[in-house]
């Protein structure tokens, strides 16, 4: 059931990157974060899984939504690049092999999901700088990207 | 141990059409679709070692990484529609610093 679904979302995951027009491909990537979030689920994260549905199936589309108004109904044509197959094919090879020669080092627990409370706190609350540092880098773009919105509108007018 | 090393190869082979998305495409929209797969494929290795390795730490990772993903594709998103309403382009390709920037 498992190799079902996760074929399922290759295989979705391959058309919306080649469907010609816009609005399809949105869905064939909404229906793709929808089963991911399923498998994820499936896996006894329900939390992640739930999250997975709303943000992606939810926010991100409405987001790409957005980008279609731009686009129109159908993707421009363009050229294809060749080295960008071969690319990732070596990229997936190389990741497969890495990952089947340390696999028989690893343990496999395979044992109920035990949820430990404040691990994030535990863990990683060093990164919460980093990410404030990003927060404001972020901010920052936006704002001067507004600015230049601005001046150009003043240019224009 | 077999369906572990299955599911991991399926979460490389996400990666790896997100990578050749992003690198053969070049409409926006097809670009953030890949980049949001190999995000999500990162994030799909996370659950599947935190599931068979019973390593919990790994999912607040994973948060963490949906949260960069969605805030990637916000501001992208706003990027984009801002220098294609002063450029009047598409294709991140034809874009020229210059023309955005004056």
């Amino acid at each position: 059931m498992t190799i079902l679904l996760l074929t399922l979302i290759l295989i979705l995951a391959v058309a919306s990157l080649t469907m010609k027009k816009s609005v399809s491909a949105i869905i064939s990537f909404a229906i793709m974060m929808l089963l991911l979030g399923i498998y994820y689920i499936s896996l006894h994260e329900k939390m992640l899984g739930l999250f997975q549905i709303f943000v992606y199936t939810g926010g991100i589309v409405v987001l790409m939504l957005f980008g279609v108004t731009i686009i129109g109904k159908e993707f421009p044509k363009a050229k294809n690049r060749a080295w960008a197959s071969l690319f990732a094919f070596i990229s997936f090879v190389a990741l497969s092999w890495l990952f089947i020669s340390t696999v028989s080092s690893l343990d496999i627990v395979n044992s109920n999901h035990i949820e430990i409370n404040n691990l994030f706190a535990q863990k990683y609350s060093f990164v919460v700088i980093l990410f404030a540092l990003i927060g404001i880098s972020l901010m920052y773009a936006t704002i001067s990207m507004a600015k230049v919105l601005r001046n150009r509108g003043k240019k224009e007018s | 141990m077999s369906i572990f090393i299955t599911q991991m190869l399926f979460a490389f082979a996400l990666f790896g059409i997100g990578l050749y998305g992003v690198s053969s495409n070049r409409d926006f929209l097809r670009i953030f679709f890949a980049l949001e797969m190999m995000l999500n494929a990162v994030i799909m290795m996370l659950a599947t070692t935190a599931y068979h390795l019973g390593l919990s730490e790994n999912i607040p990772l994973a948060y963490m990484i949906m949260v960069l993903a969605t805030l990637e594709a916000g501001i992208g998103v706003l990027i984009f529609a801002s220098a294609n309403k002063i450029s009047g382009k598409i294709s991140p390709d034809e874009f020229s610093s210059k023309e955005v920037l004056q």
